[in-house]
C-alpha cells in the first residue's frame, strides 16, 4: 500500500532545511514542533488548523526521525482523545490547535485533568469566534485555555511571547505535565507562530527533561491515585503489572468510581490544590523597569513586545512605565502580580480582545487604583505607539 | 489478583470480584458479552498484563471496570480514538474497545469510520441494546423501527443503522455479528476477531431488560434472549431478509474480511523506515 | 533592541517572500538575529504581497514594523500599504516599470530598472534578487559573502549560479547609479 505524497513530504523537509540543528531562522510554530521533540515528545495527533497547522506539518517530519508517531485524525475531538489514551499508554503526547479546534478540545481536555493524564496543548489564537479571522491574530483565548473545559479543574497556561521563547515554554510543557500530571496549555496568537527569528536551540536553556513518576513497588500495594506528600501520584504503565483502572468519574485513590462525598471531596481538593503546592514549579513571570514606574502595563504575547516597546517611548516623553508579563499565564501569578501593581497609579491591561486578561488584573488591583483596557477586535497587532499614546492619554484625564 | 489464570475457564480469574456486586440491571445482555470476551481472552492466552480495554459512555463503558486488565473509562463516544492513540503509543498491548450503539454509531459514528479505514489491530465489540440504557432509555440509531423509547412516544420513526455493513464498507478487516444467546459461537467469534491483524468490528446484538423490554412489552430477560433466535440468523442461511416472517432478520457469523495492511506495520513500513535520523 | 526594518513589497508571485528570507538568512550567518513577518493573506499571484524583516544585533524588541529604514516597491499594489511606515528618514528603492505612484511619507525614493534588469539576465522573475542585490548594496544589512552563501543555501542548485548574477546585477544599478533616476509616472 502506498503512502501518498509521501516523497514529496521529504523533499520539502529537505527543501526547507530541516535537518540543520544549528542557529537558524525559524518560524514559531516550527520551533514548537522541534521543541516538542527535544522535550521527548514521542505521539502527535491533531487536525489541519489555521494559524496552527505548521506545527503538524514540522511534526509529522521531526517525530518519525525520533522513532515517534504522527497521526493526523479525524477530527479536533479524536485528536485530543488519542493523544491522552497514548500518554496513558506512558508516552508523551501533544497536539495543537486553534480557537474553534481547541473549543472541541475541551471535553476530553476534562477527562485529561480529571484522570490527571499528562498531555500538551497548543492553542495559535486567531479571529474569532467561529471561523472569524483564520489569518489574523488575536487574544480571544485567554479565557478558554483556563475555563473552557467544563467542570472545577486544574490547568496550567503558558504565553509565550517570542520563538525562542515557543521553544522554552514548549519544553516546559512537557517537563510541567509531567511532573505534575495535569494538561498544559501553550497559547501563543497568530503574530508569533508565524513569526521567523533568530534561534539557537542549542544555546536555549530549558533545564533538565523531566518524565513523569512511575509506579514502583507491589502491584498488589498500588492504588493509581495515593500519593505522598507532593500530591503527585505515580502513574502505572501499562504492561508493567498494575492493571489499574481510570476513569473520568470521580473516583478515589484506588482509581474506581466514587460517589462518597467525603472520598470526592478529599480527591477534588488534592487535585484542584496540587497547582499551587507546586507554585515554585507552575508560576513564572517577566517584569520590566518596576521600580519607580507610575504606570504599569500588564499583559502576555505579542501585545506584551508591543508594551515592552512602548515603555521606551514614554521613557522619551518623561513617564516612567513599567511591564508585568505572565509567562505562565493560568493560574495567574497573583502574588507577583499585587507585588508589581504595588505603588503604581494606573494600570494598563492592552490585549487583542475586547476584555478578558482585565477581569483578573482588576480583580488583583488595590481598591483605588484605576484600571483600564486598550482592546483591538479588528484583527491587526497592538502597535508600541497605540499603547504609549493610550498611557499618556491615562495620565492627562488626571 | 495472579495474571496466570487457571487451565480451565474460570471467569473470577479474569474479574475484578472486589467491585461486585456489578451495576448491570438482572436480565442485562452485557453480562454474557463480557462472559464470551473473558473466554476468548482465556483460550487465546492473552497476558492481563498486556490486555488494554478501553471503553466509552453508557452501560456498554462500565462493563470494562469488572476485567482484571489495564482498563480505561473514557468520554462518551471516543474510546475508539483514546484506543487509536493507546495502540498507536503501544502497539505491543492488545487492545479491546467495548463500545455501545449510541456511543459508537451516534456520538462517535465518525471515529468508527476512521478506525475502519485505518485498520489497526484492536477489536471493538459493539454491545448493541438498541437503547440509550444509562440515560433513562431514550432512542438510539438501532433502535427497531416503532419500538417506543423515552424520546419516541409515538414509536421510532427513525430507521436503523446496519453497524456491520457501515463497518465493512468504511474498510475494517474483520467484522462479524453474534447474539448473546449463543454464547459459545459469539466467544469463537471474538477470538477470530482478535486473532485477526487489523480492526475487527463484533456487534454483539444484546438485550436491555429492564427499561427497553419493560417500555415495548417485550418480556423478561429469558423471552428477550430467545426472541434472538427467531430475529436473527447466520449468514450460511443467505443474506436476505425475510420480510413475512423476520422483519429484523440480521445475519450473523464471520460477515466479511480483508486483508489490508494493519496500520502499525504500514506506518513502519512507509514512514518510520524512510525517515532518516 | 529595535533593529533595521525592511520591507520588500509588490504583487504575489513576484518572490518577495524569498527575497526577504534570503536576506534574513544572509543577516543571520552574518551574526546578526532576525524577525520575519509576511502578511498572510488567502492571496497568491496578483494581490499585494509583503514580506517584512527587522535586522537586529540582539533581541528585537517589537517584531513587526512600524517605521521603515528601507522598502523595495515593485508594483503600484504595495505603494499605499506602507503608508503610515514611510517617513524623511526611510528609503524606497521602486521599480520604474511598475511603479507610477509616490509612496506616501515623503521618503527618498530611487527609482530603478528592478523588473527590466531581470529581463534583460533572462527571467523576469529575478527581479526579486535583482532587488536583493541594489538593497544590499544600499543599506548594508549583510556582508556580500553572507548573502552569497544564503542564495547558495536557498534556491536549488540549478538557479544558483543565475540568481547570483541576478544579485550582481542588482547591486551594479546603486553601485553605479549612472542615470538620473526617471520621474515617477514617466516611463509609462
Amino acid at each position: 500500500m502506498a503512502v501518498p505524497g509521501l516523497r514529496h513530504h521529504r523533499e520539502d523537509a529537505r527543501g526547507r532545511g530541516l535537518n540543520d540543528t544549528g542557529i537558524q531562522n525559524i518560524q514559531g510554530n516550527h520551533a514548537c514542533a522541534v521543541a516538542a521533540v527535544a522535550a521527548g515528545c514521542r505521539f502527535f495527533a491533531g487536525y489541519p488548523i489555521t494559524p496552527s497547522s505548521e506545527i503538524a506539518e514540522r511534526i509529522s517530519v521531526e517525530l518519525p526521525k525520533a522513532g515517534g508517531t504522527f497521526v493526523q485524525m479525524e477530527d479536533e475531538i479524536a485528536s485530543m482523545a488519542a493523544v491522552i489514551g497514548a500518554s496513558a499508554g506512558g508516552i508523551k503526547a501533544m497536539t495543537a490547535t486553534s480557537g474553534p479546534g481547541f473549543s472541541l478540545k475541551q471535553e476530553n481536555l476534562g477527562y485529561a485533568a480529571g484522570a490527571e493524564i499528562p498531555c500538551v496543548i497548543v492553542d495559535v489564537m486567531r479571529g474569532g469566534p467561529s471561523t472569524g479571522m483564520p489569518t489574523r491574530p488575536a487574544q480571544g483565548d485567554f479565557m478558554q485555555s483556563r475555563w473552557g473545559t467544563h467542570g472545577d479543574h486544574a490547568c496550567i497556561v503558558l504565553a509565550p511571547w517570542s520563538v525562542k521563547e515557543i521553544y522554552e515554554q514548549t519544553v516546559r510543557a512537557f517537563n510541567l505535565s509531567e511532573t505534575l500530571r495535569v494538561p498544559v496549555i501553550v497559547l501563543y496568537d497568530e503574530v508569533i507562530g508565524h513569526l521567523v527569528e533568530t534561534l539557537d536551540p542549542g544555546s536555549v536553556d530549558t533545564g533538565e527533561i523531566t518524565t513523569r513518576k512511575w509506579a514502583g513497588g507491589d502491584p498488589a500495594q498500588y492504588r493509581p491515585y495515593a500519593c505522598g506528600e507532593d500530591d503527585i501520584p505515580p502513574m502505572a504503565r501499562p504492561g508493567d503489572g498494575y492493571r489499574s483502572h481510570t476513569t473520568g468519574l470521580t473516583h478515589a485513590e484506588n482509581g474506581f468510581p466514587s460517589q462518597d462525598p467525603t472520598t470526592v471531596d478529599r480527591v477534588a481538593r488534592r487535585v484542584l490544590g496540587k497547582l499551587a503546592r507546586h507554585n515554585d514549579l507552575v508560576e513564572q513571570v517577566d517584569c520590566y523597569d518596576l521600580d519607580g514606574a507610575q504606570v504599569l502595563i500588564a499583559t502576555c504575547g505579542i501585545t506584551a513586545r508591543a508594551a515592552k516597546s512602548a515603555l521606551r517611548l514614554l521613557q522619551d516623553k518623561g513617564i516612567a512605565a513599567g511591564l508585568f508579563r505572565p509567562v505562565t499565564l493560568w493560574p495567574f501569578p497573583e502574588e507577583s502580580y499585587r507585588e508589581a501593581a504595588r505603588g503604581k497609579q494606573q494600570i494598563l491591561v492592552p490585549e487583542m480582545n475586547a476584555g478578558q486578561l482585565i477581569y483578573e488584573i482588576q480583580r488583583l488591583t488595590p481598591p483605588g487604583v484605576p484600571v483600564a483596557g486598550f482592546n483591538r477586535l479588528d484583527g491587526e497587532p497592538i502597535t508600541p505607539r497605540q499603547i504609549a499614546e493610550r498611557v499618556e492619554e491615562l495620565l492627562n484625564h488626571d | 489478583m495472579t495474571d496466570v489464570p487457571s487451565a480451565e475457564f474460570n471467569i473470577r480469574d479474569y474479574l475484578r470480584t472486589e467491585l461486585f456486586p456489578h451495576f448491570m440491571c438482572p436480565g442485562c445482555g452485557h453480562g454474557i458479552a463480557l462472559r464470551a470476551l473473558l473466554w476468548a481472552l482465556h483460550e487465546l492466552g492473552i497476558s492481563k498484563d498486556n490486555l488494554a480495554v478501553v471503553s466509552g459512555i453508557g452501560c456498554s463503558g462500565r462493563v470494562g471496570a469488572y476485567i482484571d486488565a489495564n482498563t480505561f473509562h473514557t468520554t462518551h463516544g471516543r474510546p475508539l480514538a483514546f484506543a487509536t492513540g493507546l495502540k498507536l503509543a503501544r502497539p505491543d498491548l492488545k487492545v479491546v474497545v467495548l463500545t455501545g450503539d449510541g456511543d459508537c454509531l451516534a456520538i462517535g459514528g465518525n471515529h468508527l469510520i476512521h478506525a475502519c479505514r485505518r485498520n489497526l489491530n484492536i477489536t471493538c465489540l459493539l454491545l448493541n441494546n438498541e437503547v440509550y440504557g444509562m440515560t433513562g432509555g431514550q432512542v438510539s440509531p438501532t433502535t427497531t423501527e416503532a419500538r417506543y423509547t423515552t424520546t419516541t412516544p409515538s414509536g421510532n420513526h427513525e430507521p436503523a443503522f446496519d453497524a456491520c455493513k457501515l463497518a465493512e464498507a468504511a474498510g475494517a478487516g474483520f467484522v462479524g455479528r453474534e447474539m448473546t444467546l449463543q454464547t459459545p459461537a459469539l466467544k469463537n467469534l471474538v477470538k477470530e476477531g482478535m486473532s485477526h491483524n487489523g480492526f475487527a468490528f463484533i456487534e454483539v446484538l444484546s438485550d436491555c431488560t429492564e427499561i427497553y423490554g419493560r417500555k415495548n412489552d417485550l418480556g423478561e430477560s429469558p423471552e428477550m434472549i430467545l426472541a434472538q433466535k427467531a430475529e436473527f440468523r447466520s449468514k450460511d442461511y443467505g443474506m436476505e431478509r425475510d420480510e413475512v416472517f423476520q422483519p429484523r432478520s440480521l445475519a450473523t457469523g464471520v460477515l466479511s474480511r480483508n486483508d489490508h495492511e494493519e496500520y502499525t506495520a504500514a506506518y513502519r513500513k512507509h514512514v518510520l523506515s524512510k525517515a532518516s535520523s | 533592541m529595535t533593529g533595521l526594518q525592511i520591507r520588500f513589497s509588490g504583487s504575489g508571485g513576484q518572490g518577495l517572500q524569498l527575497a526577504a528570507k534570503i536576506l534574513g538568512h544572509a543577516a543571520m550567518l552574518d551574526g546578526k538575529s532576525i524577525a520575519f513577518s509576511q502578511a498572510y493573506e488567502p492571496t497568491a499571484r496578483g494581490g499585494l504581497s509583503r514580506a517584512d524583516l527587522i535586522v537586529g544585533g540582539g533581541e528585537i524588541d517589537y517584531p513587526l514594523v512600524t517605521a521603515l529604514d528601507y522598502v523595495v516597491i515593485l508594483d503600484d499594489v504595495a505603494v499605499t500599504a506602507s503608508d503610515g511606515l514611510l517617513s524623511s528618514a526611510s528609503t524606497a528603492l521602486v521599480d520604474v516599470e511598475r511603479v507610477t505612484k509616490q509612496p506616501g511619507g515623503g521618503p527618498e525614493v530611487v527609482a530603478l530598472r528592478l523588473i527590466g534588469t531581470a529581463r534583460e539576465a533572462g527571467n523576469v522573475r529575478a527581479a526579486n534578487i535583482v532587488s536583493l542585490g541594489a538593497l544590499a548594496a544600499r543599506a548594508g544589512i549583510a556582508g556580500h559573502d553572507c548573502l552569497v552563501e544564503a542564495i547558495r543555501q536557498s534556491v536549488r542548485k540549478e538557479f544558483v549560479a543565475f540568481n547570483l548574477e541576478a544579485l550582481e546585477r542588482g547591486r551594479a544599478l546603486l553601485e553605479a547609479p549612472a542615470e538620473k533616476p526617471a520621474p515617477l509616472g514617466a516611463c509609462r
